[in-house]
This record gives structure tokens, C-alpha cells and sequence, in this order.
């Protein structure tokens, strides 16, 4: 089971370091605009209350705070799997997702969304299909790849996080960090532009945990951009170029990893970290 | 009282005729019937209400009558209904696919509602259109799941076609009643009917089981 384990770990932080500043606010055009974003579950659970972040091309943005306070939801609603009541979202320059006036639903332009990945908490791999179908169904049926080509993409993926010896196994015979290996192999295969990741790890026994979070430093090390919902604390300060703090369905700090972790401005964000790192 | 078992092999020929037509009409009420079912158990999620209750109402009728009346009803209301005779197998296939159809509809519904919203997410997630999303992940894993307790549909419903018999088609049960009569010997014709039964539903029921953990071990991932 252990027999495959991912490509070494980059040795040590510098080199996600170098590459930490990130663009200043209007040098690029941001990668994502999200603008006064509502969303509640029925008339009376608010979820999220006005939000607004505008993400750089090449961020690695992590998401904290407490649960119910709208990090997977505002993940969900980037990857377009929610309808929002109010407020807007811009991808890359474009039209991405548009609030509609009551009762309809929400806008959502699925050619922009397929130039974004997700990685769930959950297992999302299809458990009828072995590894290498799970990677290449979407490349086939949505981009209308070749099979062969995609077959070859799909196993030099695989090979890059460890993962050859699996191709024809079927998920129920892995472990559940090589799962969500497969499963940041399958969003990969789509090339996308933003990845995001909900918890991804929380669902694994302790000691599967870092096979799954080095591969995602490896996506970083590639400039990757990513938003991360975490309760990994020494993961969120490995990763971040940027870290927001999110409570009550609007974001409470934003700044670099070493201001919101290490000495956060707001209140609220110190003692979050307080107990969270109390906890630890 | 002497029990004389051999007597039933002077019979031989006839009980497997009998046999052999019990196999035709379960096979073929199993087929109609889980085609109808599927159909059914989709209808059931539809979102248009006169899809949804229509069909509802036939699952709920069908499940809840004896499927003796309903055998009855085919065979002899219904002639008098549409004024046309009908002959017994047609109004047994007929009354029997009916009912496959509603008891299978319950189990395809039930396996098309187990689909987590996970994997819908994931569907989503990856921007495969509706139709890829239906074939390629929601049926297949639909249908395996499915299959076991369809299976075991199948088993009730050759064990159910004995009822066949009271309209007159002549069936493993109905040629077994036949020689009991003749012969005076029902204990060892009909101990002999059993075990032909049993014979059968026997082993598929085990099959059940085993293919049924098995499913559920590779769709638990």
C-alpha cells in the first residue's frame, strides 16, 4: 500500500518562498473577482454575507476559520455547484457566474467553469471505473480527446504522483490518500486554470495526510494557483502566498501568511488561531 | 402409510415439460418486467407531477393487492371489460409483468436515489454534460447496485408464476397438481414439485448474497 509513495517533498520552504509575493493589485488583471457575494440555505440561514476577494494570477490563497462560516461554501460557489442569491463572479477577464433576481437561477457559464478543478473531502472517484477510466472519462467525453493520448497523459500523471502501479485498480483498493491523489490527478487531466481544494485531507486517518498535501505542494512548486479550505494549520503556512480569514460569511482578515498566522491584526482571527493552534 | 417416491419418475417427462414452461414464462415476465420497472422507477423521480403520480399509483396498486387478484382480474375482468376473450397466457403475462414491474421499479428507484451527491458534485466538477453524467456514471453504478436485489426480484417471481396454475397454464405446478390428482399421491408429487423449486431458488438466493456483498464492497469507495 505504501509501496507508492508521491515524488519527494521540495526541501525546504524557500522555494515556495521565493515565489510568495504575489503580483501587487492592478500590475495584473486578477484571475478571480469575486463581488458582493450573498448566499443562504432557505430565508433563514446566511451563509455568506458579502463577499469580496479579487485573486492574482500564480496565488495560493488559504481559506480559515470556523466551520459554518462560508469557506466550502464560497469553494462550492467558485467551482459553480451552487446558485447564489446575490453578486458576481469574474474568471480570468471574464463573465463567470451572475446572480439573477429572485426565484431564478443563477447564471453559470460552464465554459469558464471547465477551466476550474476541485478536489472534495470527500471520495468522488467513481467507484464502477478503475484509476486510469476515472482520469480519463472527462478529457474523453468533454474535450473529445483520443483515447490513446489521454491513456498516456493519465499514466505519466499517475506515474508523477506515485501512483503507476494503480492505473488498473479499482478506487475501493486504495487507501484513502492514494484516493485523493487519483483525485487531484483526475481534476489535472482537465488542465485547469484555478484548483481548489475543501478539506481534502480532513477525511484521512492522520498518517495518509501528508502523502496528500505534498502532491499539492508539488502543484505549488508548478505555480499553480489554488484556493484551500484547511484546518491544517503548519499546511495553511507551508502553502499559503496568501492567507484569508473568513467568519460569519465575510472575510475578517486578509493579508500573507505571516501576518494572519503569525500575528493576526483582527480580534477575531487571533483567537481563532489561538485555540486552533491550542489545540494542536 | 407406504410412501413410493418412484412412482413420481413414471412422470418424469411431463414434470420437466412443466418445468421448462415455468422457466419461459418467468423469463419472459422478468424481462418485460424489469424493462417496465426501470421505466417506472425513473418516472417516479420525474419532476412533472403527471408523470410522477400515475406512476406512483400503479407501484402502489400492484404492491398492494394479492397477486392471485390481480392474476384473476387479467384473466377473467378484463375480457369483460374490452369485451375480447384473452387467452390464459397472454392474460398471465399480462398480471405477472404488472407486478415484476412494480416490485423492480421500487428497487431501481431506490438504487438511482443511493447515488450520493458527491458523485453529482464531481460530475459537475469535472463539466461532464448531463447525458455523460447519466450513461457513464449514474446508470452504471445505478444498475450494480441494483442488480442483486433484482436478482432476487427474479426469484420471487419464478417461486409467484406457480400461481399461473389456477388460470390453467400448464406449468411445473399445474402438471404436478395434475398427477397428484391422477395418481392419489400427493405427498410424494407434490414433496417432488418442492424440491424442483426449491432446487432452483435455492442456489440463486445464495448467489443473492455473495454478489450482493461484493457489490457493495466496490461501490462503498
Amino acid at each position: 500500500m505504501t509501496q507508492s509513495s508521491p515524488a519527494p517533498l521540495l526541501q525546504s520552504d524557500d522555494r515556495l518562498g521565493t515565489q510568495r509575493g504575489a503580483p501587487a493589485a492592478g500590475t495584473a488583471a486578477p484571475l478571480v473577482q469575486v463581488r458582493n457575494l450573498h448566499k443562504g440555505y432557505g430565508p433563514n440561514i446566511r451563509v455568506l454575507k458579502g463577499l469580496s476577494i479579487d485573486m492574482q494570477p500564480g496565488e495560493r490563497v488559504v481559506v480559515i476559520g470556523p466551520s459554518g462560516g462560508g469557506k466550502s461554501t464560497l469553494l462550492r460557489v467558485l467551482m459553480g455547484l451552487e446558485q447564489i442569491d446575490e453578486g458576481s463572479i469574474r474568471f480570468a477577464g471574464k463573465p463567470y457566474i451572475e446572480a439573477s433576481p429572485a426565484g431564478r437561477r443563477t447564471t453559470i457559464d460552464t465554459v469558464v467553469r471547465r477551466q476550474i478543478g476541485m478536489v472534495f473531502q470527500h471520495y468522488t472517484l467513481f467507484p464502477h471505473l478503475n484509476i486510469l477510466n476515472n482520469l480519463i472519462l472527462a478529457p474523453c467525453k468533454v474535450h473529445g480527446e483520443n483515447k490513446a493520448t489521454a491513456t498516456a497523459r493519465a499514466r505519466a500523471l499517475l506515474a508523477r504522483f506515485g501512483l503507476e502501479a494503480k492505473a488498473e485498480a479499482y478506487p475501493n483498493h486504495l487507501s484513502g490518500g492514494q484516493k485523493q491523489r487519483v483525485a487531484i490527478a483526475r481534476a489535472l487531466m482537465l488542465d485547469p486554470k484555478l484548483m481548489l481544494f475543501d478539506e481534502v485531507t480532513s477525511a484521512l486517518d492522520p498518517e495518509l495526510v501528508a502523502e496528500v498535501e505534498q502532491v499539492i505542494l508539488q502543484l505549488a512548486q508548478q505555480d499553480m494557483p489554488m484556493v484551500i479550505v484547511t484546518h491544517d494549520m503548519w499546511f495553511a503556512k507551508n502553502i499559503a502566498s496568501r492567507v484569508i480569514f473568513c467568519a460569519g460569511g465575510v472575510v475578517v482578515e486578509d493579508g500573507p501568511p505571516e501576518q494572519v498566522l503569525g500575528s493576526p491584526r483582527e480580534e477575531r482571527t487571533r483567537e481563532f488561531i489561538e485555540r486552533v493552534f491550542h489545540i494542536r | 402409510m407406504t410412501f413410493d417416491f418412484a412412482i413420481v419418475l413414471r412422470f418424469k417427462e411431463a414434470l420437466l415439460l412443466g418445468l421448462w414452461t415455468t422457466l419461459q414464462l418467468t423469463v419472459i415476465c422478468v424481462v418485460l418486467g424489469s424493462l417496465l420497472g426501470f421505466l417506472v422507477g425513473m418516472a417516479r423521480s420525474a419532476n412533472s407531477p403527471f408523470v410522477r403520480v400515475p406512476a406512483r399509483a400503479y407501484v402502489e396498486v400492484f404492491r398492494g393487492t394479492p397477486v392471485i387478484v390481480q392474476l384473476f382480474w387479467f384473466f377473467f375482468c378484463l375480457p369483460l371489460v374490452i369485451g375480447t376473450e384473452i387467452p390464459n397466457i397472454v392474460a398471465g403475462i399480462i398480471a405477472l409483468t404488472l407486478y415484476m414491474g412494480a416490485i423492480t421499479s421500487e428497487t431501481f428507484r431506490a438504487s438511482l436515489k443511493s447515488i450520493s451527491r458527491e458523485q453529482y458534485d464531481a460530475c459537475t466538477a469535472l463539466g461532464l454534460p448531463h447525458a455523460t453524467q447519466v450513461v457513464h456514471v449514474v446508470l452504471p453504478q445505478a444498475l450494480l447496485r441494483a442488480a442483486p436485489t433484482l436478482l432476487s426480484n427474479c426469484v420471487s417471481l419464478f417461486k409467484e408464476s406457480a400461481l399461473l396454475s389456477a388460470v390453467g397454464m400448464a406449468d411445473l405446478m399445474f402438471i404436478g397438481q395434475n398427477i397428484s390428482n391422477n395418481t392419489a399421491r400427493p405427498v410424494e408429487v407434490l414433496t417432488v414439485v418442492a424440491l424442483i423449486y426449491f432446487a432452483i431458488a435455492f442456489p440463486l438466493t445464495r448467489v443473492v448474497t455473495r454478489f450482493e456483498s461484493r457489490v457493495l464492497a466496490k461501490l462503498s469507495a
